[in-house]
């Protein structure tokens, strides 16, 4: 009976009843797009680093695991005495760039042949190989969304580059030029700002994790498993920071609107309570029949923001196809909570307000 | 005949900021069980919140109030909510019927406020006795006035209280469809021996009653 009350209740008043569903799926879309692409990145930030084949990286002293930049690149001979360490395979020094022309990408200044002896070679969809120092080769997912082509002409950081080839997307960047330009651009030459190590086991990888840290104790030297389990926002404090702000404001949002709403349906029907308490409704009746008003605004709300965020995402996969979402059941389940817990906490003051209303008060309301 | 209502010396003071309005100036009362009294007087004389403290919506500021012999003057809030629940029926001039539901749906919810579920048997019986039987599932925008206080006394008998209070039940409606609902009133009560307290401005519906009280200033001058 009390579910026919408050559905008759939410089709009564539609405006209201869409502005509290738009609010919570909105809600549940921030909190899904915002930790989604968050993880997005960083999975497949990950995943790029992985995609290089190396089994360990080494960093200069205080560089940011994350983004693997620095403003102190190491010395490119260091790859010599990288190489002499029992096991390694091979080690392709990268120097690091961000472009922002289109949004931020990560440049690999790389040295075509140790790049390949690392990553074992990239797969051309076309084209070919970095000859020139101003050729540029891009990933092509890059491609795609830029809507580059092999032969054009691509400004960035400030100078032309000569798009030479268009190669599978994972290997660590979207844009590879040669690390001699690279270290030309940015005055640091013979540097690196990275070296990716090959052991010529995956086995042997602690072995010459341990012999390189005993030869550089102050550089930063991981494996690319350690890399890979650390890349999670957990382990970033300012990322986690970002996330639960902007998983406050969601959660603020749909709390606001719905404590709103339900303030305001409560004085219009002020007079509808006083009949309740009238028939001898309990102070929890009342309580309970409004808190499930506003649940089922929330799971309709959740069921738009699901619905909503599988849109959006699949826009954000056909136009920005750089931009990676990774949507998971657990984030979709925590939203749902969150949405819940937010419109319950919203609606429960509204309930009891409307619980200790005076009934003869509340009879005589226009 | 024992008293279904009783109250003894009972005030209501409203006070607004420092000023004191007596409502009700020490009334004393009984009420048979299965009678049907009208109150009447003129408007402010204290009828509605008589009927307010009897249907226990609002505790006196002193006196006592005696239903079944359970004093309601002593109940807290939520001992009073149960009280309404369980032992009263309104019936209010505006007729307070849930704009959102049916006229079906206004009577089952008193049932499940009353919670013992919904009595198909009680539910046909009332609503045949109303008359509403075929304007059961329209809203009450739907329904003429005269059908919307059939469906508010429907919704107020439909958990067999013990006292039904109806304020002004007729002060809405038109003279042919106060006769109706003041018929199906008295056939509650010679039927089903449904103790009735109502109140109204209007001779002709307080002769329908078996007992005329009359008030003026929160006193009883004439019973």
């Amino acid at each position: 009976m009390v579910g026919k009350m408050i559905v008759a209740n939410v089709l009564h008043r539609p405006i209201r009843t869409i502005v509290s569903i738009l609010a919570v799926a909105i809600e549940v879309g921030m909190v899904l797009l915002v930790v989604g692409m968050t993880s997005g990145m960083l999975n497949e930030s990950a995943k790029r680093v992985e995609g290089v084949g190396a089994d360990i990286m080494v960093q200069p002293p205080g560089a940011s695991f994350f983004l693997g930049i620095t403003a102190a690149p190491m010395p490119i001979k260091i790859a010599d005495r990288l190489k002499e360490i029992p096991h390694v395979q091979a080690v392709a020094p990268v120097l690091l760039q961000f472009n922002t022309t289109s949004g931020l990408n990560l440049v690999y200044g790389i040295d075509m042949k140790t790049f390949d002896e690392v990553s074992g070679g990239f797969v051309y969809f076309d084209g070919g190989p970095l000859k020139n120092p101003w050729d540029i080769l891009v990933d092509d997912w890059y491609a795609r969304s830029n809507h580059v082509k092999v032969g054009e002409t691509l400004n960035l950081l400030s100078h032309d580059f000569h798009v030479v080839g268009i190669v599978e997307h994972g290997k660590g960047a979207r844009l590879f030029i040669s690390i001699e330009t690279a270290q030309e651009m940015t005055g640091a030459r013979d540097r690196a700002s990275i070296f990716f190590v090959k052991c010529t086991d995956p086995g042997y990888t602690q072995n010459v994790l341990n012999a390189i840290r005993k030869l550089m104790p102050r550089y930063q030297v991981l494996s690319v498993k350690e890399y890979m389990s650390m890349m999670t926002s957990n382990s970033l404090p300012e990322l986690t920071d970002f996330v639960n702000t902007m998983i406050a404001i969601a959660v603020g949002i749909g709390f606001l609107v719905i404590f709103l709403s339900m303030y305001t349906t409560i004085t219009e029907r002020t007079r509808e309570i006083g009949i309740l308490k009238s028939l001898g409704a309990s102070k929890f009746y009342i309580i309970k029949a409004i808190l499930q008003e506003a649940g089922l605004l929330a799971i309709g709300g959740i069921i738009l923001g699901f619905i909503g965020t599988f849109l959006v995402h699949r826009a954000i996969s056909a136009y920005f196809p750089t931009l990676p979402v990774d949507l998971t059941m657990a984030w979709r389940a925590r939203a749902a909570v969150l949405a819940i817990i937010g419109s319950l906490v919203g609606a429960f003051y509204p309930a009891l307000r409307a619980a200790k209303l005076d009934p003869i008060e509340a009879l005589g309301y226009e | 005949m024992e008293s279904i209502i009783a109250t003894q010396d009972l005030w209501k003071v409203y006070r607004t900021g420092k000023v004191d309005t007596p409502a009700l100036r020490g009334v004393t009362l009984e009420i048979q069980e299965g009678e049907f009294v009208a109150i009447v007087g003129p408007s402010g004389c204290g009828k509605s919140t008589l009927l307010h403290l009897l249907g226990g919506l609002a505790s006196p500021t002193s006196g006592k109030i005696f239903v079944e012999g359970n004093d309601l003057s002593k109940m807290t809030d939520s001992e009073r909510t149960r009280f309404r629940r369980h032992k009263i029926g309104f019936v209010f001039q505006r007729f307070n019927l849930l704009p959102t539901l049916t006229a079906k749906e206004n009577v089952e919810l008193a049932q499940h406020i009353h919670g013992n579920g919904f009595n198909p048997h009680r539910f046909q019986m009332v609503v045949e006795m109303l008359g509403i039987a075929n304007r059961l599932n329209h809203r009450p925008y739907a329904l003429s006035g005269g059908e919307q206080q059939r469906v508010a006394i429907a919704r107020a008998v439909i958990c067999e209280p013990k006292i039904l209070l109806a304020d002004e039940p007729t002060g809405n409606l038109d003279s042919e469809n106060s006769q109706t609902v003041l018929n199906m009133m008295r056939t509650l009560n010679r039927t089903l021996r449904q103790t009735l307290l109502m109140i109204t401005h209007n001779p002709e519906a307080a002769a329908v009653a078996d007992r005329i009280i009359h008030m003026r200033d929160g006193q009883l001058i004439e019973d």
